[in-house]
């Protein structure tokens, strides 16, 4: 009589399992994040120096500029699930869980997150370029984060620092078109915060924090949460408004083609936030689609 | 007592198997007996954790001396740092593949065990993390290291050495960048002739080296200190800039605009052979540099106090800077160069 008991539970489970299945929501699902590059709300369309199509935006200085490259590197991506519970994506493994923005590709404005557990997602968090434990040019660890980074029309290695570019803006400002030119990236060795491991450098990595507008519900469905990236806080941020100057005088202002780590940091906190009371810097969510 | 017949038993089968078997080996990896010289600063903590082993050092010299190491076969480590030069340049920037341009002059490789900062900029604090540098730089041999792997993975010279080298790890990255550190580590020179008068061997300075030891140690010894001749800090000394905009010196590490234009004190241990001076060469000869330090060098706020209170030159008589380079000629180091 017990092993008869035995025996139907076991077809039974099947059954539960199975009906549970045919109507039931998955485990897991995408999240898609789309980016959209803007200057204050308009997507940025990119040009050549004297290109009439392209975007201009015009700082809280005066200066009139637009981009004729824009790229930058997401990685560390976390989502928070409503009860609070962290759920990392990929975050030490730069090949399935680190992607180059790259606004001249479109393909690269949207990144798939797989495998996303069931659950309704209130907030997320990513880095804009690369943790510095990670942030070492490791083609054998990850050859195809590195391939994709250091392709030709990409150049995303910072050779010397042997670290990755975290961001590179080409682009012409002021009305006679001077070039500008940012790249950012670490130049760190250690931990900044902890003093018997840091040595020197600096760190441009940046940690972002955004509230979702509505709830994620992943599950049945694949949500997108739609990233807006404005890159009028180059020079305009909330850290530094930016005037642009062509003289090698790097006290004053910031000299955009002079690749010193302290010109550097002024960007790198004005579009990815300085990392204490600005956790957000240029990223906003636009919209969450369910 | 079952447990040790049994111990007993496979260790005599292991033994067995080592005599006849063949894939089996056993690599004699001695450590490189080398010279310290006692009065040289401490070594770089790296050292100890990649000492030079014979099969290492031998392995990175190969390497060193390699161009497949650049993505078309034509340069190798040793194009831009070349024995005769101290394993420096004698171009004014490192040139690469294709004719590229660099940014700055390739420094001589010399003595790298005992400094604690590399390059001109310190950019880099283990010797170990250096060789990928140039191997990936676009301005350089623009590889990768996975690309260098794939040409050397099935020759058999290195397999072997590498074999040997890392205790039969085969041929990985780490191999590459320890072998390559372990190599430019023997690298020490330290039998100039000045070295020999220090030690009291039976060489004796001329007068006019005597008369530039004196102008060095009133002159030039606040920086260039120690057996080195460098204390390995970063300094502006009002040098020419570099055109290039990619420049910012040492501030481009660490973001302090006190480090604006800063570069790390060269040593001047062979430096009669590691012509032309200066981060980007701006100098030819070592009368061009004491002729630029004597007329004043280029203001700049972080300009080293000890140019700023001497209103931004360092004074020298003819005969003071000719004496002063018949002193640093002393430091040169035949053997070392391969005279």
């Amino acid at each position: 009589m017990k092993n008869l008991k035995n025996y139907l539970l076991i077809a039974i489970i099947p059954l539960a399992i199975m009906s549970c299945s045919d109507d039931d929501i998955p485990v897991a699902n995408n999240v898609i994040l789309e980016f959209n590059n803007t200057f204050e709300g308009t997507t940025i369309v990119l040009g050549d120096e004297t290109d009439t199509d392209a975007t201009v935006n015009t700082s809280d200085a005066g200066q009139v500029h637009h981009f004729s490259e824009l790229k930058y590197v997401i990685s560390n991506i976390r989502l928070i699930k409503e009860d609070g519970t962290e759920i990392p994506y990929n975050v030490n493994d730069l090949d399935n869980g680190a992607t180059i923005v790259n606004q001249s590709k479109t393909e690269t404005l949207e990144y798939v997150l797989s495998d996303i557990p069931t659950a309704n997602y209130s907030q997320i968090k990513f880095g804009l370029g690369v943790k510095s434990e990670l942030n070492t040019l490791d083609q054998v660890s990850f050859p195809n984060f590195y391939d994709a980074a250091g392709e030709n029309d990409t150049e995303m290695h910072w050779e010397w620092g042997t670290g990755y570019r975290f961001t590179k803006i080409e682009g012409f400002y002021d009305t006679d078109n001077k070039e500008l030119s940012f790249h950012s990236g670490s130049t760190v060795e250690g931990t900044v915060d902890d003093e018997s491991t840091y040595t020197q450098g600096v760190d441009a990595y940046r940690d972002i924090t955004l509230n979702l507008t509505t709830a994620a519900i992943v599950g049945e469905n694949a949500p997108t949460i739609k990233i807006e990236a404005d890159f009028d806080y180059l020079l305009s941020g909330n850290s530094y408004t930016i005037t642009l100057v062509t003289t090698s005088d790097i006290t004053n202002n910031a000299t955009p083609s002079a690749h010193t780590a302290t010109e550097m940091t002024k960007f790198v906190d004005n579009i990815g936030g300085n990392g204490s009371d600005d956790i957000t810097g240029m990223f906003s969510i636009t919209a969450v689609e369910n | 007592m079952k447990h040790i017949i049994r111990t007993v038993a496979i260790l005599l089968v292991f033994t067995s198997c080592n005599k006849d078997d063949s894939e089996y080996v056993s690599y004699n990896n001695p450590e490189v007996s080398l010279d310290i010289p006692i009065n040289f600063p401490e070594l770089n903590s790296s050292f100890y954790t990649n000492i030079p082993t014979l099969y290492g050092v031998e392995l990175g010299e190969k390497l060193f001396n390699d161009t497949k190491l650049s993505a078309d076969n034509t340069i190798s480590c040793a194009s831009c740092h070349i024995q005769e030069h101290a394993f420096a340049d004698h171009n004014a920037i490192g040139i690469g593949i294709e004719g590229r341009l660099g940014l700055r002059n390739p420094p001589p490789i010399q003595n790298m065990a005992f400094m604690q900062v590399y390059n001109w900029v310190g950019n880099k604090l283990q010797l170990e993390a250096q060789p990928l540098v140039p191997i990936i730089t676009h301005e350089e041999m623009d590889s990768s290291i996975l690309e260098v792997i794939g040409k050397i993975e099935t020759d058999k010279d290195y397999i072997t050495l590498f074999n040997k080298a890392f205790n039969g790890e085969g041929i990985t990255a780490d191999g590459i960048y320890n072998s390559i550190a372990q190599y430019e580590y023997s690298l020490i020179s330290a039998n100039s002739k000045y070295d020999k008068v220090q030690n009291g061997e039976e060489e004796t300075f001329t007068e006019a080296e005597a008369l530039g030891y004196a102008v060095f140690q009133e002159k030039c010894i606040s920086c260039h200190s120690t057996e080195l001749f460098t204390d390995q800090s970063f300094r502006n000394i009002g040098f020419p800039l570099n055109p290039d905009n990619e420049e910012a010196g040492r501030a481009r590490v660490t973001g302090e605009i006190d480090d604006y234009m800063s570069f790390r004190v060269p040593s001047l241990r062979n430096i009669e052979y590691t012509a032309p001076y200066g981060s980007f060469g701006q100098f030819k000869t070592l009368e061009e540099v004491l002729d630029y330090l004597d007329t004043g060098v280029l203001e700049a706020d972080n300009l080293d106090p000890i140019l700023k209170d001497n209103d931004n030159r360092i004074p020298l008589t003819d005969t003071e800077k000719n004496n002063l380079i018949s002193f640093l000629k002393t430091l040169s180091d035949e053997k070392f160069v391969g005279l």
